[in-house]
């Protein structure tokens, strides 16, 4: 299973994002919509996953807790699922302090762990105050899991919540120590749930440090930071892509997890490249 | 206690701009703690009025300036400096300031300060939130630490993925709630709490403007 994304712009020119789609289309398996990602304004996520699904690609609608109170959630939930919207995913969302309207007021009437248990009360018929809805649901609901959060313990423990509020599958912040990574699939494994693994194409060393030094639950192991280093400048992206190429295909080959999903942050159009390199195409 | 915190003075004169003469009332409780409406804060005003060219009547330190009946009853010795005022300035909060407003249903009333929340003090005149007055506590599933006030997203069943060492993304200077949740329940053996999922806040709860009458049912009026 390969998932990648979708990045809908800010403003009413797609022409970019069709590029996108059309570039993922038949290769990948799913795409995520992202939700006014890094809680920048941005176009809604269900109307790209209508778009995307015109576009011959299955959606995958990121719903974030940051913007609509219960009433809005469950509201687009339902105008999701009319859409023929299979699949969502649950997240509380970045807090607008991260975004580009700092003065906005941040809704969080609900979070992630709710919200998933809403999809599945609406799976199963029922609005989130228990009114019986004229005809149910039946999304695939998924979470977002962070593998290598600092401390690991409170993380799991929400992991596990999630499982129990409905997550059937887990898309996870990005991997770089796949041996680390074993070892919180030993850890999940305890659940039936799938998980697929993050994966961000590294572009530079420079990138790599800018993760390390300021994204919560990134870590970009040194040797890997050296071997960006030597490729030297012109040669880094290549080498980011065999990276995460290699990933892809070990994670792959030894069965390490359910599948990946590939954030290629801007560079869509490399994502066949990577599972081309991966052995997937 | 209410955490308040003085008003841009420019901005203060501007709003009183039109006026000549002012009575101010500071607080003896919460305003006086956070260095807002105590004594030093009223002498300090006066003083700055008056080099701005206008007059105080007078000065006046409520012992409870939120307690309506009890302050209109401490007001009663200043008839005269209250006849004489144009505008009455409140250097409380926004309850004092509206109990103001209630005893004077004719002069304007004005607020010296910004209320900002409900606050602890942890050493003189260093304040922090840890209560927002939610209206229904989950203190005893989250070991005591609040997390709706604590947690910049206020999430009720765990960290987000954005813990840095333990420290919040969103304020890095503050450790993250939830794993200040969790080293505590930890230390009072009671990690299972945090495996129950927390189920979503009832907002009605905490729903303005609220009323609550705590007198015995028989005497007490309309109670929400």
């Amino acid at each position: 299973m390969v998932t990648a994304e979708v990045g809908p712009p800010k403003g009413t020119d797609i022409k970019e994002m069709l590029h996108h789609i059309e570039v993922l289309k038949g290769k990948i398996d799913a795409a995520n919509v992202t939700d006014n990602q890094s809680a920048v304004m941005r176009i809604s996520s269900l109307a790209v996953c209508q778009i995307v699904k015109e576009n011959g690609l299955e959606p995958i609608l990121q719903m974030t807790c940051r913007d609509r109170n219960r009433i809005g959630l469950q509201a687009d939930l339902l105008g999701a699922s009319v859409l023929g919207i299979e699949s969502v995913l649950c997240m509380t969302g970045d807090h607008v302090s991260a975004g580009d309207h700092k003065a906005a007021k941040p809704v969080y009437d609900i979070e992630s762990v709710q919200l998933l248990q809403v999809v599945d009360g609406m799976n199963n018929g029922k609005d989130m105050s228990g009114n019986d809805l004229q005809g149910s649901t039946n999304f695939f609901q998924g979470a977002v899991v962070t593998p290598e959060a600092n401390p690991l313990q409170p993380q799991l423990i929400k992991f596990g919540k999630k499982v129990e509020a409905g997550a059937r599958f887990f898309q996870t912040q990005a991997i770089y120590d796949i041996d680390k990574f074993k070892t919180f699939m030993e850890h999940a494994r305890q659940y039936s749930t799938k998980v697929l693994a993050g994966i961000v194409v590294l572009k530079s060393a420079g990138m790599a440090k800018f993760l390390n030094n300021f994204v919560p639950g990134i870590t970009v192991p040194d040797e890997l930071i050296e071997e960006l280093k030597a490729a030297g400048k012109e040669k880094a992206l290549e080498t980011g892509l065999n990276i995460a190429a290699r990933h892809v295909k070990q994670l792959h080959d030894e069965k390490i997890c359910d599948g990946v999903h590939i954030m290629a942050i801007g560079m869509e159009d490399k994502v066949p490249t990577i599972m081309e390199r991966a052995g997937l195409l | 206690m209410i955490i308040s915190k003085k008003i841009d003075r420019k901005k203060l004169l501007e709003t009183i701009k039109d006026y000549n003469s002012f009575f101010l009332v500071g607080c003896s409780e919460c305003a006086s703690l956070c260095g807002t409406g105590g004594e030093p804060e009223l002498e300090e005003l006066k003083k700055e009025l008056e080099a701005a060219g206008k007059k105080v009547t007078g000065t006046f330190r409520a012992k409870t300036g939120c307690q309506v009946l009890g302050t209109k009853v401490e007001l009663k010795p200043f008839k005269d400096e209250l006849a004489d005022t144009q505008v009455v300035i409140v250097m409380s909060c926004g309850a004092g300031t509206q109990a103001m407003v209630e005893a004077f249903p004719d002069k304007p009333v004005y607020p010296s300060n910004d209320s900002l929340f409900l606050g602890n003090m942890t050493r003189f005149q260093m304040f922090d939130e840890r209560c927002s007055l939610c209206g229904e506590c989950i203190l005893e599933q989250t070991g005591g630490i609040c997390p709706v006030t604590n947690c910049p997203k206020g999430l009720l069943n765990g960290p987000c993925g954005g813990t840095s060492n333990g420290n919040c993304e969103v304020s890095p200077d503050i450790r993250c709630a939830w794993v200040r949740i969790y080293d505590r329940l930890e230390k009072i053996n009671r990690l299972d709490d945090m495996k129950k999922v927390i189920k979503a806040k009832d907002w009605s709860k905490s729903q303005s403007p609220q009323v609550l009458s705590a007198r015995p049912k028989k005497e007490g009026k309309k109670t929400k």
